[in-house]
Parts: structure tokens; C-alpha cells; sequence
């Protein structure tokens, strides 16, 4: 039981899409915060897309995503 | 090995670090001033000094090593195992933290449980750095001296001299300002090895096929995801369970060095923003410090210790000048993680000790003095014990796998803590005591659990769950806590829309 040996069924492919799966999951979560909370701390009239850090989440995940496919 | 030019560099890199620190003196004239950097600090240079505190002299080489013997799934530890917890803290914890106006990981512990919980993991920690502090100081001098000839005690009172006198004047702010010159170092000095690198095994495919035919046992070196019977240390349930789900996340939200970063930003979005630009750098950190192992399978095949990947790679490939350059990046690396220990062992003995137990209600001057000379008392006690390290030559290890097993019990009670307000304080209290008990069961008798070889990230999962298990249950049978008690120490949708108040 500590080693996961009831994993052991689960294929190298299978396990890629559980870690693809999760970051789709993170992605999909971050999207739902409100955009209020999002920026927080910036003045309304500041807040602009480059400053949106939703934006900047999906983007470090993606590239995450990316590396995990290609390997 | 090092010539004219790389001592020039050398020496104008130490001269230079320490004219920078020492000029964030004069904006020190408070405790929250030296410990949170009068919360004034952007979210560049916070990201930046997160990414070059969590990398040392001895990564650069262990982590080349391993991704000569393992392959590329060494850099799941900066991928997967840093993105997703620095994600959680960043949107989840780090406003909790910030918005309560704290400075220590284990005070939240003790609004959100109680004062025992606090100093049992405050405790823990110094003991931890204070101890840390003068094995690294030796560790690294030890490496630096056989990679470049640099005399062992040249290294550790050069180090020791710059960094204690910037982080004794400057406080967190000469810390990070400085952190971030070092990342600058460190990336250029990587990546020109990296280049260097790529160019002499004939670019990434050629390396790719060399490798592919070098026999059997590289048969899995470019996959990431490793079988969960490999018998390496980085199965793929190790890798999601232990490292994903528990140390990724114990490191980025319960590590008092980390954490303590994040809340001297400017305001809450530069506090957030830190994080996630801290996670984008980060996916850089496996090209510097895994790609030279990699190539080293091609240029250097055969070696019997890892570790001597990368030193073998410096020596057969950088030109005079760039080796100068990387001995300041190594040097970085080492100022750079001593810096955060000696600050983040003074503010936790400084906030979580002196000040409840020691002197209550002083005036803030007084604890700014505290903080200092806590900083100077650990340096000296840094240097004085480092040479001990060599008579205990696995201390080293010893002490970083030890401490990977105080995490997964320290973020089951952060985790419940924040997330379940029926949660009480003997439930975080006996699963604190419980789950490191249980993590050191499981290490002293490894053999017996667990086929890989080295399974830190199993007993990081195992002891989380116990951990988390034990909470719950005694909590349920313990008095919970009144709503009055846990404002603002437990996770609410509130904080999601627009009010401020938690």
C-alpha cells in the first residue's frame, strides 16, 4: 500500500493525462475567481489586461502543459 | 582552475553585493521596516529573490547529478512540484496572510490553533535554519574549494562578512534587492553553460539521439512521467501524491523563508503577482541546473558519481571569464540562501519567541535591535559550527531530508486550519506531534515500506495524511472554536467578491 502498487495498472500515457488533466483543472479554477479579487490592490482606473493575473496563470500553465506533452 | 579575468569577476561581484545591501540601510528605521520591508516591494523583485533563495551552491550540482543518472524527471520538482502550490498560495493563502497583517508562518498557527501549536513549529524551524546555516556554510565551501580551488574558510568568511553585514543593516529588503542581482547572475552564468553546452554535443536532437543509443538504462531519461515500479526516486505517484499534493505545497505556503517574501509587497495584487511571476521563472530553473547533467551523458558517459557532471562540464567547457562568472553565479547561490535563512530565523525568533515569552509590550526600537542582533548571533553560531559538518560527512543530507518530513504534517494542520473551521487546537496540536512521530517511524524503517530508492515524497504523503487524519478526528471529539475566534483565520467566498474583510 505505501509503494501505490494498486497503481501499478495506470500506464505512463494514462498518468500524463491525470498531471494535463490537473493543470486543465487549476486553469478552469482560476478563471472562476471574480475579477474584483483578481485585482485587488490596483486603483479601477490601473487596471488594465496586462495586469490581469488570470491572464498570467493560464499563460504559466499552458506553457506547463506544453513541456508535459512533449516529454 | 581559475584565471585572472574570473577572479576580477569574482571580487567585484562580493564588493558589489555588498555596496548594494549596505545601501538599504537607510531605509530601515522599524521592525516592520527590517522584517516585512515596510511592506513597499514589488512583485518582480519578490518573484525573482523566491527563485534564487530556493537554489544553492550544491543544487546547481545535485540536481545536474541526478539528471545524469535520472533524466528529465528530476525537473518535475520545478515544474509540477513548484507552478501549482505557488497558483494556491498565491490566490488562497498568501491574501489570508497578508491582509492579517502577519509575520510569521507560525503566527497564523497560533491565532488559528493556539500559542503551543506556534512555538512547537517556530521552534522547529530555528532549530532547523540555526543548524542548516553552518552545515551549508561548510557544504558549500567544501564544494566551491574542489571546483575551483577556492580555500574553504576564504569562502565561508566572504560569505558570512558580505551577507551578514547587508542583512544585518538592510533587513529583508537588502536581502531581496540583493536576490535580485544574484538571479541575474545566476541565469547569465547558467544559460552561457547551457549554450556552451548545447553547441558542443551538436544541439538538443543530436544530444536526444546520442543518448538514445547509449544503452538500456537511458531508455526513459527524456520522459518525465516515470513509471510508478521505476526504481529511481521519482515514480509518478511519488511525484503527484508526495511532491504535488504535499511538499510543493508545504514548501511555497509553510516555509517561513517563502512566505515571509511575499508579505512585503506593495499591496495585495504585487503580493499575488509575486507568486505567479515567481512560478513563470521558475519553469526556467531545470534548463540551468538539469540540461548541463544531460549533456554531460554525452560529453563525459560513464561516471560513476552524478555529481561530478556538472564540475567536469565547467572545467571541459566555459572559456576564462565565463568561468568567473559561474563561480559568482555558485556564489549567488550560496549568499543568497544564507541571507534568507539568517533573516527568516531572526523574524520567527524575534515574533514568535522573544516577543510572547521573552519581552511583551516593548517599544519597536527594541525589537528592531532584536532582529539584529538575532541575525548577528546566528551568523557567528553559523560559522563557529560549520566546521563540525566535516566531521559528520551525511549531515547535510541528513538535515534537508529531515526537514522534507516536518512538511507534511505542517501543511495538513495549515491545510484543515484554513479550510474546515471545525478544526480545534488539540486536533492541529496531536497531529503536529503525531505526523512528524509517524514520518520519522516510516524513515527509520524505509526498508521495510517502501522498493524505491530514496522514498521521501512517499513518506511526505503518508505522514499528510496521517496527519490530516488525526486532526480530524480528535477535533471532532474537542471543543470547536467560536466564530469570534476564527475571523479572519479561516477560508470564507467572502474573500472572493469585493469586501476586504475575511
Amino acid at each position: 500500500m505505501f509503494n501505490f502498487d494498486w497503481l501499478s495498472g495506470v500506464s505512463q500515457e494514462t498518468a500524463k493525462m491525470i498531471f494535463l488533466s490537473l493543470y486543465a483543472l487549476i486553469g478552469l479554477l482560476v478563471l472562476l475567481l471574480p475579477n474584483e479579487y483578481i485585482y485587488e490592490g490596483i486603483a479601477k482606473e490601473d487596471r488594465h489586461w496586462w495586469n490581469n493575473l488570470k491572464l498570467w496563470s493560464i499563460a504559466v500553465l499552458s506553457i506547463l502543459a506544453s513541456i508535459y506533452n512533449h516529454f | 582552475m581559475l584565471s585572472g579575468i574570473d577572479y576580477f569577476i569574482v571580487i567585484a561581484y562580493i564588493v558589489g553585493m555588498l555596496l548594494l545591501g549596505l545601501y538599504f540601510k537607510k531605509f530601515v528605521n522599524s521592525s516592520e521596516d527590517y522584517f516585512l520591508g515596510g511592506k513597499s516591494l514589488p512583485f518582480w523583485a519578490i518573484g525573482m529573490s523566491i527563485v534564487v533563495s530556493d537554489i544553492g551552491a550544491l543544487d546547481f550540482v545535485g540536481v545536474s547529478g541526478q539528471a545524469y543518472r535520472y533524466g528529465i524527471s528530476v525537473g518535475n520538482f520545478d515544474w509540477v512540484g513548484s507552478v501549482p502550490a505557488m497558483l494556491l498560495a498565491a490566490f488562497i493563502f498568501i491574501p489570508y496572510f497578508w491582509r492579517g497583517g502577519m509575520y510569521t508562518i507560525p503566527e497564523y498557527l497560533g491565532r488559528r490553533y493556539n500559542q503551543k501549536v506556534r512555538t512547537i513549529a517556530s521552534v522547529t524551524w530555528i532549530m532547523f535554519f540555526a543548524l542548516d546555516l553552518g552545515v551549508l556554510f561548510w557544504a558549500s565551501a567544501v564544494l566551491l574549494n574542489v571546483l575551483m580551488g577556492w580555500p574553504i574558510w576564504i569562502s565561508i568568511i566572504s560569505t558570512a562578512g558580505v551577507v551578514g553585514l547587508y542583512t544585518y543593516f538592510g533587513g529583508i529588503t537588502a536581502v531581496i534587492m540583493t536576490d535580485v542581482v544574484q538571479f541575474v547572475i545566476m541565469f547569465i552564468g547558467g544559460f552561457a553553460l547551457v549554450f556552451l553546452s548545447l553547441y558542443e554535443v551538436g544541439g538538443w536532437d543530436s544530444m536526444v539521439d546520442k543518448i538514445a543509443t547509449m544503452g538500456p538504462e537511458y531508455r526513459n531519461h527524456f520522459d518525465i512521467i516515470q513509471p510508478q515500479d521505476t526504481k529511481s526516486p521519482f515514480p509518478w505517484t511519488g511525484i503527484l501524491f508526495g511532491l504535488t499534493f504535499v511538499m510543493a505545497n508545504a514548501y511555497m505556503i509553510g516555509n517561513q523563508s517563502i512566505v515571509q517574501r511575499c508579505l512585503t509587497a506593495k499591496n495585495e495584487w504585487h503580493a499575488k503577482a509575486s507568486m505567479i511571476f515567481g512560478s513563470a521563472l521558475k519553469m526556467f530553473i531545470p534548463i540551468l541546473v538539469l540540461f548541463p547533467g544531460l549533456m554531460a551523458v554525452v560529453v563525459h558517459p560513464g561516471l560513476a558519481d552524478g555529481d561530478q557532471a556538472l564540475p567536469l562540464m565547467i572545467k571541459s567547457i566555459l572559456p576564462p571569464g565565463l568561468v568567473g562568472l559561474m563561480f559568482a553565479a555558485f556564489f549567488a547561490g550560496l549568499m543568497s540562501s544564507v541571507d534568507s535563512l539568517l533573516n527568516s530565523t531572526a523574524t520567527l525568533f524575534t515574533k514568535d519567541i522573544y516577543e510572547p515569552f521573552i519581552k511583551k509590550g516593548a517599544s519597536d526600537k527594541h525589537y528592531l535591535k532584536v532582529g539584529q542582533i538575532t541575525t548577528l548571533v546566528l551568523l557567528i553560531i553559523g560559522v563557529a559550527t560549520s566546521p563540525i559538518s566535516s566531521d559528520f560527512p551525511g549531515i547535510y543530507v541528513a538535515i534537508q531530508t529531515f526537514m522534507s518530513y516536518f512538511q507534511g504534517p505542517i501543511f495538513s494542520i495549515l491545510l484543515l486550519g484554513i479550510f474546515w473551521k471545525r478544526t480545534t487546537e488539540w486536533g492541529g496540536l496531536s497531529a503536529l506531534v503525531i505526523g512528524i512521530g509517524f514520518a520519522i517511524y516510516l524513515n527509520v524503517f524505509k526498508e521495510q515500506f517502501f522498493t524505491i530508492e530514496d522514498p521521501f515524497l512517499y513518506i511526505s504523503w503518508w505522514s499528510f495524511l496521517l496527519g490530516a487524519i488525526i486532526n480530524v478526528v480528535v477535533s471532532l471529539l474537542t471543543k470547536k472554536h467560536s466564530e469570534e475566534e476564527l475571523q479572519g483565520l479561516v477560508f470564507s467566498s467572502k474573500i472572493l467578491v469585493k469586501n476586504k474583510k475575511l
